[in-house]
């Protein structure tokens, strides 16, 4: 039997702009069992086959809003919660986007709820296919 | 003595069916009348969009659910986000804020009681004191494992109690303090990503010991993490970890070894003795079995205690074992608060005179 879906199948693509490829994005859901404020999400380090991607080449969208991750410190309005159990599309620029085929993604959720002593860092990994 | 024992669901229990859309709000609420529960206990943040903003139109429509379902608002779950911002703490008047929105959303959502939790601090409390007064809604302090009632830790918030003389604070159980064995589903994940037989035996056996000997009970510090580490060594940890090396064990086995800390057996003395100052139960599970088991709590040595100590209030199921589970299979947390309920609903009736 399968276990919980992290990441949405369907939510693998290249991003296009005026024709021409900027990036790839992907959605996933939150680890965690209530909706947050963006404020607490200290970083989202993510590894394309194995590979790092910069840190502010990452932007993270809720609610049709795109904020990069040193933005997100600061966004505490209930508009742009990350809501439990709905999908956050996470972005990041690339020219060219991914090849065609088969990949893998490694990405951590670093959330820091306050109750908390210590930092949550949920570790959600894949294959994917860029078609 | 007289005792009125009622049952509710925490709603943090179907976050499984929850998170894959199986079940909304309204489908929480429905499954929990359908296990003949009267209450009901809700996580704001995990069920009410753009938190914490709750417009007319949600409250009308929660108060014609509660009706429609027969259900009582009982217990308001919240979380104090007093590091809200990464480069400070919120200052003392933020975080009392903070928490008397929460009393006043708990308020307009018809909520008796309010979960508050471990690591709130106490002049939070005390400052939030006069509004609970004000919208009559008790706050509860989570006694989550490893705390204990009848401990140092638990002191330090009887001593404001008696110093102000309040009657809206005081504490929730959470019946991870009366685990008389590690959650059969803990043990299985733990073999799952590779622990072995034996150092399996080592932390099962050591927990045993544990609970035959008695816990030693955690101490009042501002720092938790401080009271968690001497906790953990006051109750055998250097020894076990000595004997899983001993074993050659691997990190899996480690981390089954740590995590057995998480649990604990309290004496069910301990609700008698504090019964004037809880408001409310967190029944804590993780697995029921096909025969109205739970495989690590012993529900019917608490509750009668519970009745013992002449309880007035509900015992809340709050189902935790998809978390052991959720890696590789679907979790049907339905199925569990099911079987919970009738559980608890045994132990409450079988035993009356």
């Amino acid at each position: 039997m399968a276990g919980r879906q992290i990441f949405n199948p369907e939510g693998f693509k290249n991003v296009k702009e005026d024709g021409k490829i900027t990036g790839f994005s992907f959605q996933f859901k939150l680890q965690y069992y209530r909706g947050i404020t963006l404020s607490i999400i200290r970083d989202i380090p993510i590894w394309i086959d194995g590979e790092s991607i910069a840190r502010e080449d990452i932007r993270f969208t809720v609610a049709d809003e795109q904020f990069t991750l040193e933005e997100m410190r600061t966004v505490i309005s209930p508009d742009y919660r990350w809501e439990f159990g709905e999908w956050a599309t996470v972005s990041v620029l690339r020219e060219g986007g991914l090849s065609a085929g088969e990949h893998h993604i490694k990405a951590i959720q670093v959330v820091a709820p306050s109750y908390m002593p210590r930092i949550l860092e949920n570790v959600c990994e894949c294959n994917f296919v860029i078609e | 003595m007289d005792y009125d024992i009622k049952r509710s669901v925490s709603l943090y229990s179907y976050q499984d069916e929850y998170y894959n859309g199986q079940l909304d709000l309204e489908g929480c609420l429905r499954e929990t009348a359908k296990t003949g529960a009267t209450g009901v206990e809700l996580l704001t943040e995990q069920m009410i969009r753009r938190f914490p903003i709750v417009t007319e139109a949600f409250k009308e429509q929660w108060f014609q659910w509660l009706k429609k379902y027969g259900l009582e608002a009982t217990c308001y779950d919240a979380f104090l986000e007093n590091h809200i911002y990464d480069n400070r703490t919120l200052t003392l008047k933020e975080q009392v804020d903070m928490m008397c929105r929460d009393i006043n959303l708990a308020s307009e959502l018809g909520f008796k009681t309010l979960r508050t939790l471990v690591s709130t601090p106490m002049n939070v409390i005390e400052g939030s004191l006069d509004d609970a007064a004000k919208k009559n809604v008790k706050l509860g302090i989570e006694v989550h494992s490893p705390f204990s009632l009848n401990s140092g830790w638990a002191d330090g918030y009887m001593e404001m109690i008696l110093r102000t003389g309040t009657k809206h604070f005081g504490f929730i159980p959470d019946f991870g303090i009366f685990c008389k064995r590690i959650p059969d589903v803990l043990t299985a994940k733990a073999r799952r990503q590779g622990a072995s037989s034996e150092c399996i035996k080592i932390v099962d056996h050591a927990f045993e010991e544990r609970v035959h000997k008695g816990f030693v009970k955690i101490k009042y510090d501002t720092d938790l993490g401080k009271a968690n580490r001497e906790y953990m060594e006051a109750n055998g940890l250097p020894k076990l970890v000595e004997a899983i090396e001993k074993a050659n064990g691997n990190q899996a086995d480690m981390a089954y070894a740590m995590s057995s800390f998480a649990y604990t057996w309290c004496d069910p003395q301990d609700i008698i003795d504090n019964i004037s100052y809880i408001y409310h139960t967190h029944a804590k599970c993780y697995n029921t079995d096909e025969n109205y088991v739970e495989t690590s709590v012993a529900i019917n040595e608490v509750v009668e205690a519970y009745k013992k100590a002449g309880y007035h209030g509900y015992l809340s199921t709050e189902y935790e074992g998809g978390e052991a589970l959720r890696d590789t299979m679907e979790v049907d947390s339905i199925e569990q608060v099911r079987r919970h309920q009738e559980a608890l609903k045994r132990a409450i009736e079988e035993q009356e005179a």
